[in-house]
């Protein structure tokens, strides 16, 4: 059977999938709320940041790893 | 009520999720660690709400907020915990991060004016989580004869074989999304497609060739039909993740606009 023949579960959940869910989507609320539909530019310009920052820990694990070896 | 004293500035409240009346507030660490999590209760649903500080939350602070990174990471968890220690103990009808309300009559207010079709969310999502199911595919190398070909007719020919070589993979990855989705879904109580990720956004070297979500009863033959999938489709690594807070299967009019 080949490496493709098991689903893996991701114990670990990557903050990509994270925030791909708690800023897009759920129950999105207008109105009293402080953050308002008008403001949802400001979600992503946090979800630019986030991913720069993804990006950043993962160079500097595979730095790590490079170092353990 | 929340340990620490009440300041005019911690006056903002925190909407989480929403869960049924009878549910106790989960036992998890708010976005604001100072202020409990506790359950609002109102008609037939409850809130789970914590008290924060507008001065952190409030709209005039949040762009400057959003763009320190750490911050947003230490909040988004704190969020994603609370929901997920919430699922534990049944459904619970997820919101967006930073759903914040400047006092908790408004939470009341919301609560009860949309009781019905909370009440029928809850009801839907009872014994359900959601389950993320992606599809990676190891990266095709381009053909290379093209540009070995020495004479034109053979770089032509080379050219209009990788083209027709392009073709049949779009063809045969489309078939993949529709024939996977569509056993899925046939296992599962809802479903939807989603955007794939980029190389860069998912820090993987292979391809990201199918995004979806599923709304699966726990009781339901669903891992067992993703097991049966996974085998079925050549060069193909599938991933599963969660168990999540529903937050691809609110309710319509809850959702984003």
């Amino acid at each position: 059977m080949s490496d493709s023949g098991r689903p893996v579960l991701a114990h670990e959940v990557t903050l990509l999938e994270l925030v791909d869910r708690v800023l897009n989507k759920g129950v999105v609320l207008t109105g009293d709320i402080t953050l308002s539909v008008a403001d949802v530019d400001l979600v992503y310009v946090g979800l630019r940041v986030l991913l720069a920052s993804v990006a950043t820990l993962e160079e500097q694990r595979q730095l790590a790893a490079g170092e353990a070896l | 009520m929340a340990a620490a004293p009440l300041s005019e500035s911690d006056a903002g409240s925190y909407l989480y999720g929403i869960v049924a009346r009878d549910r106790a507030a989960p036992d998890a660490a708010g976005v604001d660690p100072r202020h409990a999590v506790v359950a609002v209760a109102e008609g037939p649903v409850a809130g789970l709400v914590s008290r924060v500080s507008l001065t952190e939350f409030d709209e005039a602070a949040l762009p400057q907020r959003l763009a320190d990174a750490a911050w947003l990471e230490q909040k988004i968890r704190a969020h994603e915990q609370v929901l997920d220690a919430a699922l534990e103990s049944g459904a619970v009808v997820p919101c967006r991060f930073c759903t914040v309300y400047r006092d908790e009559h408004d939470v009341r207010r919301f609560l009860a004016e949309r009781a019905d079709v909370l009440a029928a969310a809850l009801a839907r999502l009872d014994g359900c989580v959601e389950l993320g199911v992606k599809a990676f595919a190891a990266s095709t190398p381009g053909n290379a004869e093209a540009t070995r070909a020495e004479s034109g007719r053979a770089y032509l020919e080379a050219r209009r074989e990788e083209k027709q070589a392009r073709e049949d993979l779009a063809r045969s990855r489309a078939e993949l999304v529709r024939d996977l989705h569509e056993r899925l879904l046939a296992a599962a109580k809802d479903g939807v497609l989603l955007d794939l990720q980029s190389r860069e956004a998912s820090g993987r070297d292979s391809e990201m060739v199918f995004n979806a979500s599923y709304l699966v009863d726990v009781t339901s033959r669903f891992e067992a039909e993703l097991t049966a999938a996974a085998g079925d489709y050549d060069g193909v690594q599938l991933e599963v993740t969660g168990p999540w807070p529903p937050y691809n299967f609110v309710p319509e009019e809850l959702g984003r606009p």
